[in-house]
């Protein structure tokens, strides 16, 4: 068997991998000081007031096949529970009803104290795109808002 | 040529092992400390202890959440998970000052015995052993991979160990530990004693683990071993002039409907829905030992009470087998505490291998280091 040498680079090589661990209590500082983007301005929509917060400044990811991206809306006035379904989707128009409710992607879920959403992204972000929210009411009435898309979002 | 066969497999053996020991075993000790970390909080924490002292019949699932939204009627709760026998009833809410909330509820007295923000002994220790709290990128994490790759590193190491340790068998019996004839032999004997004995662990470990890394790449792929239940059509949630309708079936009627499905049926989680359109999710073990608790699933639709998605280990894709397979052989709950206990002690037999294997590599250097130190010491004296 090849004799081993003493040298320095010998004696720590293996402990190298150690380093690997020092990220363990990073990413657990991280996590209990969560940092999130601005949220949106608030919208009126009817008797409702709702705040949009993306997740993060990531662009869009791919899920079950669809381009989609992460959101937290609040609604600070109005009742979360007279809602029968809402959906939010990025693109030039808002998403019809019936081709929204296809899927369950883009549908709002949560609690009353915040409402998460995959938003279905029509495709790479534009500077004419929007975020729609749709939201359908109890009695079938159907409402729609939207925000603007911040321009760093927009790719150079 | 068989010695060099021998020396080829035993530098094999060192490469695949020591560049990493340091995270395998910090995998290792960490899985082992998760195998029991129900227990431990048993013991840490008197708040989640389910006791029993007018032996009286556990209350229901329903009757649990009840009780919380009683207490916090501006609640908004999520699901309950049910554990052993011996813990409380954990009950997941929102409220107005709660983003996210675990409510101890004692299963039997039917008392809210603590109310935290999730961030609990059992979650910590399963995300460190799982993914190294690295986070999670949509789908996937890095640290998830990492943990992943030690199987391989773990088969290899087995393998190898298996090729380099000639009839090995022999080592189960015929114990060798030589503690006077230093350091070098002493943790050469332990680590073939503690390698040969838990020969069956690391296998299961292993092949386990492996799983586990399929599993990663499959997260990754966006494929689903279990299939989500898949949303009810939106003809199916009732119009109503006057506000939100209530729910045609409540929880406890679903839950029934659900123990009629299964017989054997013992249910450990419960998710409520998430929006109208959403379903009961119920999920639970039965008489099959070896699946894990969430291997019976039902999910019922709160409008009209029909089923709209079930499986059990009777109906599930060898996939799906071998998913639920693989956490009560990975985390020994197949036979409760006993099997967690055996399963903590070879999790220690195994962290000190990775110990041990370092230290018989380390000894060499050592005597590598003293066999320069002697040969310049002699050069020194003969130029004198």
């Amino acid at each position: 068997m090849a004799r081993l040498k003493s040298t320095t680079w010998q004696r720590y090589k293996y402990l190298i991998s150690a380093l690997v661990l020092l990220l363990t209590p990073w990413y657990y500082y991280q996590s209990l000081h969560p940092v999130f983007p601005d949220a949106l301005a608030a919208q009126k929509i009817e008797g409702f007031e709702v705040t949009a917060m993306p997740y993060d400044t990531k662009p869009p990811y791919q899920h079950d096949g669809h381009l989609v991206k992460d959101f937290l809306l609040m609604f600070s006035q109005g009742d979360v529970s007279t809602i029968r379904q809402a959906y939010l989707n990025i693109g030039q128009d808002a998403l019809l009803l019936d081709q929204l409710q296809l899927g369950e992607l883009a549908i709002l879920h949560g609690s009353p104290y915040g409402q998460t959403a995959h938003a279905l992204v029509s495709g790479p972000l534009q500077v004419s795109d929007k975020i729609w929210l749709t939201v359908e009411l109890w009695n079938g009435q159907t409402l729609t808002t939207h925000w603007l898309l911040p321009d760093d979002w927009i790719p150079a | 040529m068989k010695k060099l066969n021998n020396r080829f497999w035993f530098q094999l053996h060192g490469w695949i092992s020591l560049p990493i020991w340091v995270v395998f075993c910090f995998v290792c000790l960490s899985g082992t400390v998760a195998v029991i970390s129900h227990e431990l909080t048993w013991l840490s924490n008197p708040q989640s202890r389910a006791s029993n002292n007018d032996n009286v019949a556990p209350r229901s699932a329903a009757q649990v959440i009840d009780i919380v939204q009683q207490a916090y009627p501006t609640a908004d709760i999520s699901g309950i998970m049910i554990n052993e026998p011996y813990l409380v009833n954990t009950v997941m809410f929102s409220d107005k000052d709660k983003p996210y909330a675990l409510a101890y509820v004692n299963q039997y007295s039917g008392d809210i015995q603590e109310v935290n923000d999730g961030n609990t002994f059992i979650n910590f220790m399963r995300s460190l052993h799982g993914w190294l709290l690295f986070p999670w990128q949509n789908s996937y994490s890095i640290g998830y991979y990492i943990v992943g790759f030690m199987s391989l590193v773990l088969l290899g190491a087995l393998s190898t160990g298996l090729i380099v340790y000639k009839h090995f068998w022999r080592g189960f019996f015929n114990v060798k530990l030589r503690v006077n004839q230093g350091k070098r032999t002493l943790f050469a004997d332990l680590h073939r004693l503690f390698g040969v004995w838990s020969l069956w662990f690391m296998l299961v470990m292993s092949l386990t683990g492996l799983w586990y890394l399929v599993q990663a790449v499959l997260f990754q792929a966006d494929i689903e071993v279990d299939p989500y239940p898949a949303p009810l059509a939106a003809e199916q949630v009732p119009y109503s002039p006057n506000g939100k309708p209530e729910k045609a079936v409540s929880l406890a009627q679903a839950l029934s409907l659900t123990k009629q499905q299964f017989s054997d049926f013992q249910l450990s989680y419960i998710m409520l829905p998430e929006h109208n359109r959403d379903t009961y999710k119920f999920s639970g073990g039965g008489d099959f030992i070896f699946f894990d608790s969430y291997s019976y699933n039902l999910a019922v639709n709160p409008w009209n009470a029909s089923i709209k998605q079930q499986f059990s280990p009777a109906s599930m894709s060898a996939m799906q087998t071998i998913m639920h397979l693989a956490d009560p052989l990975h985390y020994g709950t197949i036979g409760g505490l006993t099997t967690k206990v055996i399963w903590f002690l070879f999790g220690l037999i195994l962290s000190g291998m990775s110990i041990t294997g370092f230290c018989m590599w380390w000894q060499r250097l050592v005597k590598a280091k003293s066999r320069v130190t002697q040969v310049r010491f002699s050069q020194t004296q003969e130029s004198h």
